[in-house]
């Protein structure tokens, strides 16, 4: 089966294989889902377990279950520690996902949320809403997804429009979208500058952070999470089929224009959402769709949900060691993605831009 | 001899100049006198010869007339670097922020502060520039094919978001005052400079301006391309590490007392090109030194009348005014070398 790649970078091999025969990567893609699941829930019990008093992992399972071995230690596990966890969890798929929809329907191995603009727009928006309000700390409150939503996909939207002709190069669309990141970041200042009760506040959440997250903070990811997840699963198959190009998709009977925007708003509604709460994480969504697709194929009904577990893990990994690199400091988990993350992505260069 | 078209060329020339000198003059003096304390023309020139009330005095000789020369000086030394880096590489869109220049000098300050490391205020453009020229080289060495400009840039990018996560990491050790005070830091601002900042940066600019002005004959050669400027007998090697070198010294110094100041560089080159209508480097220099003169004070002067009574860093107008405009010029070119390629 020969395909017509419309660009020289996109993701190779012909994606939905026909289902009569079972390819190696598809036989051993639930083992991985399942191992990938195994790990992520042994982080996460680490993940519960590190803070200014450690539990060990026995300790933090009894909790969990709700026979903790001394009463407080339920306290801290499940009122304390579990909602940073959760929201980890949660944010860490969304972004990742996010990264795999944008870098399947662009065929473009470069593409991820931070670098299409749509985080930096959600980021100047909220922190606008932020400035006007009252408070200085980005409000807990349900509607402030939507809020960053509407500044993501105008982001995106315009750094779409700036780069289309045609097809969407690699390199210009990240280079755009780099720029118009920059000024977005910048506008972003203006309004910290403006507000200034807002800065120390607000600044770690510029590059992402996950300390000090509450119940509060989990009631209004989730409700957001869990249908742009679903959503972004269950497009898989149109995103394959995209895959393969504009006119094979269109010959294939889809209506390319319509599917390519549905998904770019559902990747830029995921990102919003963990944008919200936990702020402008880059190379998350660079990273574990890559991985995946390493690992699985590039078939997107198996990139899609092993993104999310990777990008799960990473997150609470990345956290455990935001959390314990420096004895008595938290530091902004964004950071720890980007010390990990950054040098991936110039080896990804590397490769792909010859 | 001079043919006529050569002759129109020169007169166009000349009058770019002159009016790249006019409006810094005029800017300059609005920067004087929009205040606060707002200054008439009249009582500018009583101060200029030591008179007018001394309150209008003392804010305009000892809190404005710094920071204008400041500004003058950096944007000029933006405006050499960005022309010295581009024409060096071939490469539309290497400016120092975009080559990891200016966040690894960034990143030194930033230590610097955040650490309170008992450094000598004189020794810290030094510091900048030993971690510009560390980064810079860094990113050119792991590019390879440095007149590409998309992978420069996304190189830079990288190793900036890189950088950015350790000041980050760093910003976690410091209180809430360091936080804000490198906020401001991290996005280049003039405010509040006196005197003490001009004396730092003095011999920086009197060193690094003549000599970037010197170099346009070498890179009107460097930009005929390696073979053809070897064959012509430029040792090419050499004249690059001095052309590059150069560029992060301007860079570095200007990182060190006024925070990283975007798109100055990348932007001044470029007007001066389209203005021109010409990439000789002869002539490219000195205007782009205008029009990066020209450029910081303007920005200057709106970042802090904008917002008043807010004084805010210059840094966040120059990127949200030159980037959109940057965009621009860069669409044409780079749609112009995707269809070549």
């Amino acid at each position: 089966m020969s395909v017509t790649r419309a660009s020289p970078a996109a993701p190779v091999s012909p994606p939905s294989a026909p289902r009569l025969e079972v390819s190696p990567a598809a036989r051993r893609f639930p083992v991985l889902l399942v191992g990938g699941l195994i790990i992520v829930a042994v982080l996460v019990v680490l993940h519960v377990g590190v803070g200014p008093v450690y539990l060990s992992p026995r300790q933090v399972v009894l909790a969990l279950i709700g026979h903790p071995e001394i009463p407080y230690q339920h306290t801290i596990v499940v009122e304390l520690r579990l909602p940073r966890a959760l929201i980890a969890l949660a944010a860490g798929a969304m972004l990742a996902l996010a990264g795999a929809i944008l870098q399947s329907i662009m065929r473009n191995p470069l593409a991820e949320p931070e670098m299409t603009g749509s985080v930096a727009g959600a980021i100047l928006v909220t922190v606008l809403w932020v400035g006007f309000g009252e408070s200085g700390v980005v409000p807990a409150v349900w509607y402030m997804p939507l809020v960053a939503l509407a500044g993501g996909v105008a982001a995106g939207l315009v750094v779409y429009v700036l780069t289309w002709r045609g097809q969407s190069q690699p390199g210009r669309l990240i280079l755009t979208g780099l720029l118009v990141s920059a000024i977005l970041r910048s506008g972003a200042s203006i309004v910290l500058l403006v507000h200034q009760a807002a800065i120390g506040s607000v600044m770690l959440w510029l590059i992402g952070s996950l300390n000090g997250r509450v119940w509060s903070d989990w009631g209004i990811l989730w409700p957001w999470a869990l249908p742009t997840l679903l959503l972004g699963l269950a497009s898989a198959r149109w995103a394959n089929v995209l895959q393969l190009g504009d006119e094979t998709a269109a010959s294939l009977g889809l209506r390319v224009e319509w599917a390519r925007a549905a998904l770019l708003f559902l990747a830029v509604a995921l990102a919003a959402g963990a944008v919200a709460i936990v702020g402008g994480i880059a190379f998350l969504g660079l990273v574990a769709p890559h991985l995946a697709r390493r690992v699985t194929g590039a078939d997107a009904r198996r990139v899609f949900p092993l993104s999310m577990v990777i990008g799960a893990g990473i997150l609470v990994g990345a956290d455990i060691v935001a959390q314990v690199a420096l004895p008595g400091i938290q530091l902004p988990v964004g950071a720890v993605v980007a010390v990990l993350g950054a040098p991936f992505f110039l080896y990804l260069l590397r490769r792909r831009l010859r | 001899m001079t043919t006529p078209a050569a002759r129109i060329n020169r007169l166009r020339i000349a009058f770019l100049m002159l009016a790249g000198v006019v409006g810094i003059v005029v800017v300059a003096l609005a920067f004087l006198m929009l205040g606060p304390p707002v200054v008439s023309p009249h009582e500018l020139i009583a101060i200029a010869r030591g008179g007018g009330s001394s309150f209008n005095r003392i804010v305009v000789i000892q809190l404005w007339l710094p920071r204008l020369v400041l500004g003058l000086l950096a944007g000029a030394m933006l405006g050499l670097s960005g022309t010295l880096l581009q024409d060096t590489m071939r490469n539309p869109i290497a400016g120092p922020e975009l080559l990891g220049v200016t966040s690894g000098a960034t990143f030194v300050v930033a230590v610097i502060t955040l650490l309170h490391l008992p450094v000598d205020l004189t020794l810290v453009p030094w510091l900048a520039l030993a971690g510009g020229v560390a980064a810079g080289t860094l990113v050119v060495l792991s590019v390879g094919r440095i007149s590409d400009p998309i992978r420069l840039v996304l190189t830079g990018a990288a190793l900036a978001a890189l950088l950015n996560a350790g000041i980050f990491v760093l910003i976690s050790y410091g209180n809430t005052n360091d936080i804000a005070l490198l906020f401001l830091f991290l996005v280049g601002s003039l405010a509040n400079r006196t005197w003490n900042y001009v004396t730092m940066v003095l011999p920086w600019a009197i060193v690094g301006i003549p000599a970037a002005l010197l170099c346009g004959r070498a890179l009107n050669l460097l930009q005929l391309g390696d073979d053809v400027a070897g064959g012509l007998g430029l040792p090419v090697g050499r004249v690059r590490l001095l052309t590059l070198t150069i560029g992060a010294a301007l860079v570095a110094a200007v990182v060190a007392i006024a925070g990283p100041i975007s798109f100055i560089a990348l932007l001044a080159p470029h007007l001066a090109r389209r203005l021109l209508r010409t990439s000789d480097s002869r002539q490219v220099l000195p205007l782009s030194a205008l029009l990066g003169a020209l450029l910081l004070t303007a920005a200057d002067l709106l970042a802090r009348r904008a917002f008043a009574p807010l004084d805010l860093p210059v840094g966040v107008f120059t990127t949200v005014i030159g980037g959109p405009i940057l965009l621009l010029l860069l669409r044409r070119q780079l749609g112009a070398r995707a269809a070549a390629t």
